[in-house]
């Protein structure tokens, strides 16, 4: 049994709100694990029962083998968690920082020191680790908030939206360190409503939306749900559901939805059918402004499993 | 002992560490937690330590007012100064350069070997503090005269020669202890003769103890909430600390912040101001759960109030009227009765009760065990509600 996490069946609600609904998945040893899903969806609830945040209602968590509840010290050992929200003391430096940490994690003096050195590096902070984290950037203060995680080494990494709120430079660097992290051998459990992170770093991916995984596997399989279809956007004037449900009836369409202003069809052999397919939004009242037509990606496969869009 | 207690006791204590560091980080505190208390206990010296310190002004010439000079210094810490004339005297009173002064007339001494009646001159402003000024000339005007006086009752029953008895009770009073007449001759004035002997700042200084201890575990809550607002309590539930051992951490660090301004309080006044804490042990132990109190209060607020602006706002609210109301600002004996017994709903009342049998009566243990009682008891209570409110803001 070479998985680092397996949850079977997780489910919790928040009174009627079913944030996590039988959610099931495995990460495998060295795997980087993405949970994709918008806001909302139930990502971060779903990790904090795996970080033994939060009881769950049902289901089992299991790390390295350990069943992972809140009092279950053991299985914590295992994990490193990087809260979405930043979770670091703005009055204390870098280094106390980890200290601090290092100290919670039972860490003996000597390891301590070496490894806060380490993680410095790693998170590229080791000149700026006497400052207080206040004064720090944004983006220093989630690579931080990601150095804490890393600490004690643990088998799991979980980071949840770490590039939320980011600059673009600092968002790079963060992927980049998740990447070094995967081929030093971690295992990451990631999650983010962008698609381009999960196709990025991601070996597999499970879409999540309220509360249900709707598909899992990687980039590749789950773009081929949508077949070998190409995805048509058009940019509509009017009623962009009116128009959406006329370009139903189109011969090939497999599914038709409206996003904002834009109509998004998946269809075989678009290159035929345009004409049809303007047509079709002429005789719901609306008028094309604009037309694309392209490969799929996981955006639109979000879109066909759950009809809405993954970003608003 | 399981072996999980080793690896316990460092984690609280890498909690209370940090948050005690950052307590001495936030600037703000630098003047509240080490300066204001110094100030204030300055500020309580002057007026109502006053008599002590007070410079007090006396006119007069001779060997006689010598030694009433003398022996009004002996009272305790009054300041005095010699004088040139009564003008002079009613000139630096009533601007405020001495606190009150003594008009030693021509002849003093010659009454006194006669033992013949005589009147000294008091100038004072027409206030409180002149009041117990007052008192105090007078007891020491009365110390120098109680062997005259004896004299004068001896000569009056027997009819011997009055100046030969004056000379012969002073041979005497050599040999009776001073304080004893002292102490019969003040009598009447039973807030003078409580606050006899102490030095000028010893008042303030345990009041303010208090209030400055309260005041920073109560302001300081703000804290905790900063703690929880950080999202750093939750992401410590991720660690394998277990969730008692992260509150007894985050008690741990209110404790330290109480027992920290605690220590500084008397450790400056001790050195820097002479302040007399009387017995180690009844006021280690008082101290002490005082400060349980205090954080568990400070704990408490910061578990229950929304954010941190909320916290410390209500905490020094909460905090300067309790200080008042418990005599932390003004003496106990000050009070009417009925403001004494509402004194007690505060754990300062009992704090500055328990203070004053230590301080001015030389009271140890035992003899404030009823207050050291009520205030444990307060701490178990209040620390187990801050305990079970704090769990609850943190676990999810
Ligand atoms: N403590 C809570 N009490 C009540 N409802 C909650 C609580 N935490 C989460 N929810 C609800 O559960 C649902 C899932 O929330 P969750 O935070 O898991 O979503 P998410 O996928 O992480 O979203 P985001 O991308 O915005 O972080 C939401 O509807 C949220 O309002
Ligand atoms: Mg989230």
């Amino acid at each position: 049994m070479d998985a680092v996490l397996q949850c079977t069946g997780l489910r919790r609600a928040f009174g009627e709100l079913k944030a996590v609904d039988d959610v099931s998945f495995e990460v495998g040893a060295g795997e980087t694990y993405g949970l994709l899903g918008p806001n909302g969806a139930g990502k971060t609830t779903a990790i904090s029962m795996v970080a033994g945040l939060l009881a769950t209602d049902g289901g089992e968590i299991l790390v390295a083998g350990e069943v992972m509840t809140p009092r279950a010290s053991a299985a914590k050992r295992h994990v490193g968690l990087v809260p979405q929200e930043l979770a670091i003391y703005p009055d204390l430096t870098a280094r106390e920082n980890l200290d601090f940490f290092a100290r919670l994690y039972g860490m003996d003096k000597g390891g301590r020191a070496n490894r806060i050195d380490r993680v410095l590096e790693v998170i590229g902070l080791a000149d700026r680790a006497g400052d207080r984290a206040g004064e720090y950037s944004g983006g220093m203060k989630r690579r931080l908030n990601i150095g804490i995680g890393l600490l004690h080494e643990p088998r799991l990494l979980i980071l949840d939206e770490p590039t939320v709120g980011v600059d673009p430079q600092s968002r790079n660097s963060i992927l980049a360190s998740v990447e070094d992290l995967a081929t030093d051998g971690i295992s990451v459990l990631y999650t983010t409503h962008y698609m381009e992170e999960a196709e990025r770093l991601c070996d597999r991916i499970g879409v999540i939306d309220r509360g249900r995984l709707v598909a899992e596997g990687t980039r590749r399989e789950l773009v081929s749900r949508i077949g070998e279809q190409d995805v048509v956007r058009m940019k509509v004037v009017g009623d962009a559901s009116a128009a959406a449900a006329a370009c139903e009836s189109v011969e090939g369409v497999g599914s038709s939805d409206a996003e904002g202003d834009e109509v998004v069809c998946l269809m075989d052999a678009a290159a035929g059918r345009l004409p049809a397919l303007l047509a079709a939004v002429g005789t719901s009242g609306a008028s094309v402004a604009g037309v694309q037509v392209r490969e799929p990606d996981l955006e639109d496969v979000f879109l066909h499993l759950t009809g809405n869009a993954l970003r608003d | 002992m399981s072996p999980a207690v080793g690896p316990a006791v460092g984690t609280v204590l890498a909690i209370s560490r940090v948050e005690l560091i950052r307590m001495l980080r936030e600037r703000s505190n630098l003047f509240f937690v080490f300066v204001l208390p110094l100030l204030l206990v300055v500020f309580i010296g002057l007026q109502f330590g006053g008599t002590a310190g007070t410079p007090v002004g006396v006119v007069g010439d001779g060997a006689a007012t010598d030694e009433l000079v003398e022996l009004l210094d002996e009272q305790g810490g009054v300041n005095v100064t010699r004088v040139d004339d009564a003008d002079e005297l009613e000139d630096l009173v009533s601007r405020g350069n001495l606190g009150g002064g003594v008009v030693v007339g021509e002849g003093y001494g010659a009454a006194l070997a006669a033992a013949e009646p005589f009147t000294i001159g008091f100038v004072a402003r027409p206030d409180s503090a002149s009041m117990s000024l007052r008192t105090v000339v007078e007891a020491a005007v009365a110390e120098h005269a109680a062997a005259s006086q004896a004299a004068r009752h001896v000569a009056d029953v027997t009819g011997l020669e009055a100046s030969t008895l004056v000379d012969l009770a002073d041979d005497v009073r050599g040999e009776v202890a001073t304080v004893t007449v002292t102490a019969a001759e003040v009598g009447g004035d039973a807030l003078a003769e409580e606050f006899a002997g102490l030095g000028q700042f010893d008042l303030g200084a345990s009041g303010q103890l208090f209030l400055f201890v309260f005041l920073t575990s109560l302001a300081g809550s703000a804290a905790l909430i900063q703690t929880r607002q950080y999202g750093v309590a939750a992401r410590m539930m991720s660690t394998p600390a277990p969730t008692p051992v992260v509150l007894a951490g985050l008690a741990g660090g209110r404790l330290a912040v109480a027992l920290f301004q605690a220590l500084y309080i008397i450790v400056v006044t001790t050195v820097g101001f002479d302040v007399d804490w009387g017995d180690p042990l009844a006021t280690g132990v008082l101290v002490l759960l005082f400060c349980v109190v205090a954080a568990a209060a400070g704990m408490l607020l910061g578990s229950v109030a929304r954010n941190d602006a909320q916290a410390s706002g209500a905490g020094v609210g909460i905090a300067l009227v309790a200080a008042a109301l418990g005599g932390s600002m003004m003496p106990l004996e000050f009070f009417p009765e009925g403001m004494r017994q509402i004194a007690l709903l505060t754990p300062h009342g009992w704090a500055n009760t328990a203070m004053a049998e230590i301080v001015r009566r030389d009271g140890g243990v035992a003899d404030v065990a009823v207050e050291l009682g009520v205030l444990a008891a307060i701490a178990v209570v209040l620390t187990a509600l801050a305990t079970v409110t704090l769990r609850r803001a943190i676990v999810r």
